[in-house]
């Protein structure tokens, strides 16, 4: 054997970790908080994914849903697949496998001394949520500071409490809309019907914004279109993209969109980066 | 430059013995009447050195079709490597070099896929020169004449064959004290049959096209019809994907022991034509139907990697065209019906 191959690892070999909490948010919506004592996801940066292995069932990815990463990693999973069912089974004191972090995030240092605008939809709150305590853990960094949170029934929304908290600072602004009221109220200030789009022409956002979007694959044309519509250039407007990264690490070939792994050179990209690939932010199905 | 030999076709078992010194020599054997597949060989009589392509290509030695990564056992976490014994791949033609370059630069790239670079650094690639059949059109990809990726390269010139090295492991092996008897250096008559080869070959397609323009042509032409012709036309079967020397595409699955304790981590060849390669979570599919598929195929082909490595990723071997049961992945008729001139459908809009 050559002596040079013994240094090369394994990348698939994930790191343990124990699930030191559950916490249900939504329907099929939970809150995982997950310990790590190796310390190797501790420079997860907000937007950026692991993978989550559910031994003798599979990984999938999953984003950072927080913004400060220390001796736990907090994972918003939703209840979709065979693998997040299997995870649902679990309870505290289980272990899974972790791997990551992974990806390029958000460019938090091309936001800083900027005025910043966080759109999510659905459970793309999830890695926004890292983007928004990011930024408030920075909060002298950043101008002024928007956030749109957009679900379909009111009964969806995600970090209830932590938004309620959130309502009541004066330095950041927040939308929050359903499409449909089902069951509890949304927090009384920022309740309102409508979907992300509405929240977007109500919000004061000027030209110098960055915007920083996740959401479903539908969500994007219209989020673009009404961004436009403010008359914010696209070389501020960053979208994390969706799609099954299996690998993480630009191998497995599931997540290509265009001419890139979107494992490796998203799941953010600016969207001048992507605005002419096929299928990256259009859906083959023509459905948005 | 480094030094040039001519090993007479009478001496091929004496060379062939010398690379078995090596490791175990693998080789184009038929194993039909019309195909061919890489295996472990004992004697030449064996080699079917007029082998074109074979079933699949020999990508299979170092990314096999299923392999374990990791493994876990009663809550460890635990590596697997193999520990991969020296192979001499004899027998690999230009499209297959190119091929297996290819998939180097994926794997290597960081983090290296350990599994296959172990693999690949235990191997010796020994080239063949071959003459083009009607399916061959490496030309137009530009991977027929092999510079590079090889360790050995023999050209064919009738009553021997003229040999290359490339790497240092190919050029010791040439000038080591074990070519002694078995290796001549190259007279200028050796020198001169050489050059007439690769003149003659150059000659040889009988197929192809321009490939400059390639990757204009790919992203004007997404919206060319031919594409919704052939897409109904595909099966799915995803036969197109483990013959091509570079499709690396895989899926992860685990294997779970009876008990639940234990288990294994395996990775699968996976194709891009199966329909739920590109879903996500929601059932969501970014390429539901076969026109969008196949049409995805196409394009990393032609197009894909010119962003990220800065090359194609096709290597015109021909193995998905004689492999596809629809007869819709002819690579070079696609290409020609996309570069071709619209003039005429233009000249009806205007009227």
């Amino acid at each position: 054997m050559q002596p040079e191959n013994i240094a090369l690892k394994t990348p698939y070999l994930p790191v343990k970790g124990t699930i030191r909490s559950i916490q249900p948010m939504a329907a099929d919506n939970y809150l995982f908080d997950i310990t790590e004592s190796t310390g190797s996801l501790a420079s997860c940066k907000p937007g950026q994914f692991v993978e989550l292995w559910v031994p003798g069932v599979g990984e999938c990815p999953i984003s950072v849903c927080s913004g400060r990463v220390g001796e736990s990693i907090q994972l918003m999973v939703r209840r979709a697949g065979r693998v997040t069912s299997a995870l649902f089974q679990l309870e505290e004191g289980d272990w899974v496998g972790l791997r990551g972090p992974y990806g390029q995030g958000f460019p938090m240092h091309e936001f800083k001394g900027r005025n910043l605008c966080m759109v999510a939809g659905g459970l793309g709150v999830a890695p926004i949520r890292s983007v928004w305590q990011y930024a408030l853990d920075h909060r002298e960094d950043f101008g002024k500071l928007i956030l749109i949170y957009g679900m379909r029934h009111t009964t969806d929304i995600l970090f209830r409490q932590e938004l309620k908290f959130l309502l009541r600072r004066r330095d950041i602004d927040i939308f929050i809309g359903a499409e449909e009221v089902m069951g509890p109220e949304l927090p009384p200030i920022a309740a309102q019907l409508g979907r992300v789009t509405d929240m977007l022409r109500l919000a004061d956002i000027s030209p110098d914004y960055c915007v920083a979007v996740c959401g479903p694959p539908v969500m994007y044309k219209y989020v673009i279109e009404g961004l436009k519509k403010k008359g914010v250039p696209d070389a501020q407007i960053w979208l994390s993209l969706e799609r099954h990264m299996k690998c993480g690490i630009g191998k497995c070939g599931h997540c290509f969109i265009g001419g890139k792994f979107n494992c490796k050179a998203g799941p953010v990209f600016a969207l001048p980066e992507i605005k002419h690939a096929p299928e990256a932010i259009e859906c083959a199905n023509g459905e948005y | 430059m480094q030094p040039v030999y001519f090993l007479p076709k009478e001496n091929f078992p004496a060379f062939l013995e010398a690379l078995k010194g090596l490791g175990s020599v693998y080789a184009p054997v038929k194993v039909s009447k019309q195909s061919y597949s890489f295996k472990a060989v004992e004697k030449a009589s064996e080699i079917a050195f007029e082998a074109l392509r074979t079933i699949l290509p020999p990508k299979k030695f170092f990314y096999p079709p299923s392999e374990t990564l990791i493994s876990y056992d009663d809550g460890r976490i635990l590596e697997y490597q193999e520990e991969p014994e020296f192979k001499v791949i004899f027998g690999v033609h230009p499209c297959d070099l190119a091929g297996l370059g290819i998939m180097d630069t994926i794997f290597e790239d960081g983090p290296a896929d350990s599994h296959y670079v172990r693999r690949r650094r235990m191997s010796m690639l020994v080239g063949l020169s071959c003459m083009p059949d009607k399916h061959c059109f490496c030309q137009s990809m530009g991977t027929d004449c092999p510079e590079k990726g090889y360790d050995i390269f023999l050209t064919d010139i009738e009553d021997g064959y003229f040999l290359q090295s490339q790497s240092t492991m190919g050029g010791a092996f040439l000038d080591g004290s074990g070519m002694t008897g078995i290796l001549e250096r190259a007279r200028e008559a050796h020198k001169d049959r050489y050059k007439e080869f690769w003149i003659r070959r150059k000659d040889a397609f009988s197929i192809g096209f321009a490939p400059d323009n390639l990757r204009a042509t790919m992203d004007m032409e997404w919206d060319n019809p031919v594409w919704e012709e052939l897409g109904n036309r595909c099966l799915s079967c995803g036969n197109c994907t483990p013959v091509c020397p570079t499709c690396y595409c895989f899926d992860l699955v685990d294997v779970a022991s009876l008990s639940g304790d234990s288990g294994e981590r395996r990775r699968e060849w996976d194709s891009c034509q199966f329909t739920g390669f590109a879903q996500v979570a929601g059932d969501f599919n970014f390429r539901p139907g076969p026109v969008d598929r196949l049409k995805f195929w196409y394009r990393h082909k032609l197009h894909g990697f010119d962003d990220a490595y800065g090359f194609k990723t096709c290597v015109g071997c021909g193995r998905c065209t004689v492999s596809c049961p629809s007869g819709i992945d002819d690579i070079v008729a696609v290409v020609n019906i996309l570069q071709s001139s619209k003039k005429a459908e233009n000249k009806s809009d205007a009227t």
